[in-house]
């Protein structure tokens, strides 16, 4: 279905109808016109992860995954490396975290990329809505910095190899 | 002293649910009830809107099996508009179809219910997901991504979208299909029947191995109905409703949507949100019937495709009359999607199939329509009435696992009877009991979802609340 290679594939989850939830497609929208025009970035916003994505990964060089996090304080902006893992609980019906989509990826494949990002933002709320917290508003312009960051990291990276 | 075994929430399934079972003083199995805990209300809130909105608002209903929403309720519009689409638009929405139910199947075969079948029954917990099927058995779980994708990927082909793709609407479809994208679906045609194969040999070797499953399975008689073409092949997108009984005898035949009222019956039960269906002339719960995959090939003689057909044949070996047991569910759920990949090339080789007259179009011709399709999981059907400007006034929808209710509370109850022993239950005890209701596939609410961790909880409570044993699955 793909001829190319991503140099560095974008992975978005959340829904936009749920807050602070949908940073993640909004961060990836924003991303894919950042780097329009260069072949090496591929984006893909999704509702959940699902365990296709792992053929994806396994075909991408470098990977950052975007999503919005319930654990950190709403609007804090981390950028972590993520590492395959088993699944440290009953995974759910359709939905799979970056570890264990790597995971996945390198069980299936064997295939992992070169590097493997998370950007987060804390979310403030997850209510119904499309709009988002005062919180995230405001992490907007960090969260974008960090992201492109994030990317040309990436880029660098697999170019580098 | 009495007792209650609560399973909630039942894992692996589309939606939420709970499973409870019920201890007489001897803590042997009284009665078990599957609940559906969520309530959505679609047929409430499209009273109101134009008739022409309903494919669209209706497919939102899931988001596994949105195009056979799309296209009952399609049809369902043009019996208002009295139109007759055109060919090559009926061929394309039967691809359509086709290649949700080939998604769909891959979804409940390899993602949800190959962790039980590959690791076994009584596995960690913790491993008994796709994660361990991708350890155990790789090849496996390529063939199951491999496709689901190819499913997902005919949709977004034809409907621009993976899930909820707005390409179907009442007269037809919007677009004729493309030359680079017919080609696009033939050139991944081959894969998908070496994915397929490797699936459906695996099964077979394991199938024995789940013979004391499978005994107690939702093992019962019962009706089977599903949609039927005039040569009494498979249909998933037009034909008309057969029934058989549990003999495998046609108790009725060719009825067409606007009539599937003077067969089906729906029941309310106290403890579910979804109804019960129901063959009218036998009344509730005894006019219980099955559709789906196994009814489906229950109900037909032929797949109409060659391939399938050979495995039609070898499935139909597995009775003397209707397969009963819904543990072969499975197997008829990788026949069917055999037969979806072979459809699906013999559509794509229709002479007409690139024809640009794929709509038909006109306004409120009667007040009254009804459509229906097989869904992946079983037989779906929509029915609306409007006023003279065309806006809903009532809405009604036969869903697939509404129509499996009482199978399922039955099967159900069958399990726990022959698992649960003096109110003892292990970790197995409780997968296999939710194993019974993935054979199925309901769909609960695939369009729902759910945030944080789902823990399971097995809980014997005493008839005064006090909880005397607990298993937690976290």
């Amino acid at each position: 279905m793909k001829s190319t290679k991503a140099r560095c594939l974008l992975l978005a989850c959340g829904n936009t109808l749920r807050g602070d939830d949908g940073i993640g497609p909004w961060l990836c929208a924003w991303a894919e016109e950042r780097f329009s025009g260069d072949s090496r970035v591929e984006a893909i916003g999704r509702q959940q992860w699902t365990p296709e994505l792992a053929l994806d990964i396994a075909e991408a060089e470098t990977v950052v995954f975007i999503d919005c996090s319930a654990a950190s304080a709403p609007g804090s902006v981390s950028v972590q490396e993520v590492r395959p893992a088993a699944a440290t609980q009953a995974l759910g019906t359709h939905h799979v975290g970056a570890p264990e989509l790597l995971n996945l990826a390198r069980e299936l494949y064997s295939s992992l990329p070169r590097a493997a990002l998370l950007v987060t933002v804390g979310a403030g709320s997850m209510d119904l809505g499309e709009e988002f917290s005062h919180a995230v508003k405001a992490a907007i312009p960090e969260a974008c910095r960090l992201l492109e960051k994030a990317v040309l990291d990436c880029l660098d990276a697999a170019s580098s190899c | 002293m009495s007792q209650t075994i609560t399973i909630d929430p039942v894992t692996r399934l589309e939606g939420h649910g709970k499973v409870t079972i019920y201890l007489n003083d001897k803590g042997e199995v009284e009665n078990a009830q599957f609940h559906v805990t969520q309530v959505r209300g679609f047929e409430r809130f499209a009273q109101g809107r134009p008739f022409y909105e309903m494919p669209s608002l209706m497919a939102r209903i899931c988001g596994i099996c949105p195009v056979s929403h799309l296209v009952a309720s399609a049809k369902a519009c043009e019996a208002i508009m009295s139109v007759r689409i055109p060919h090559t638009a009926a061929q394309l929405r039967r691809m359509l179809n086709l290649a949700q139910m080939v998604q769909s199947h891959a979804l409940s075969f390899f993602y949800l219910s190959s962790p039980d079948l590959a690791l076994g029954m009584e596995s960690d917990p913790k491993m008994r997901n796709i994660l361990g099927v991708a350890a155990a058995k790789p090849e496996l779980g390529r063939a199951g991504i491999a496709l689901r994708r190819f499913g997902q990927h005919i949709i977004e082909l034809l409907g621009d979208k993976r899930i909820h793709p707005g390409w179907v609407i009442p007269g037809g479809v919007t677009e004729p299909l493309a030359p680079a994208k017919r080609d696009e679906i033939l050139a991944m045609i081959p894969d998908a029947y070496a994915n397929l194969s490797l699936a459906l040999n695996w099964y077979k070797q394991i199938a024995d191995s789940f013979k004391p499953e499978a005994a107690v399975f939702a093992n019962f008689p019962s009706l089977y109905m599903g949609l039927i073409n005039e040569d009494e092949s498979i249909e998933f997108t037009d034909g008309a409703l057969r029934l058989i009984d549990a003999k495998g005898e046609t108790v009725e035949d060719g009825i067409l949507a606007p009539r599937y009222t003077e067969v089906i019956g729906e029941a309310v039960e106290p403890y579910s949100y979804t109804k019960f269906a129901y063959y009218k002339p036998l009344g509730y719960p005894e006019g219980s019937y099955r559709v789906g995959p196994l009814a489906r090939l229950n109900i037909v003689k032929s797949m109409g495709t060659e391939k399938a057909d050979k495995e039609l044949a070898e499935f139909k070996q597995l009775a003397n009359g209707p397969v009963e047991s819904s543990f072969y569910y499975h197997h008829a759920r990788l026949v069917e999607m055999l037969h979806g990949i072979e459809k699906i090339e013999a559509i794509l080789a229709d002479p007409k199939i690139l024809d640009k007259h794929v709509r038909a179009t006109a306004g409120v011709n009667r007040l009254e329509g009804a459509g229906q399709a097989e869904a992946p999981r079983g037989t779906l059907n929509h029915h609306y009435k409007v006023d003279e400007d065309g806006k809903i006034v009532w809405a009604n929808l036969v869903i697939a696992t509404g129509q499996n209710n009482n199978a399922m509370n039955k099967g159900v109850l069958q399990a726990a009877k022959h698992y649960v022993n003096k109110g003892k239950f292990t970790e197995g005890v409780l997968n296999r009991v939710e194993a019974v209701i993935r054979t199925f596939d309901p769909c609960l609410s695939c369009s729902t979802h759910a945030y944080g961790q789902m823990p399971l909880v097995l809980s014997l409570v005493t008839p005064d609340g006090e909880v005397v044993d607990q298993l937690v699955r976290s």
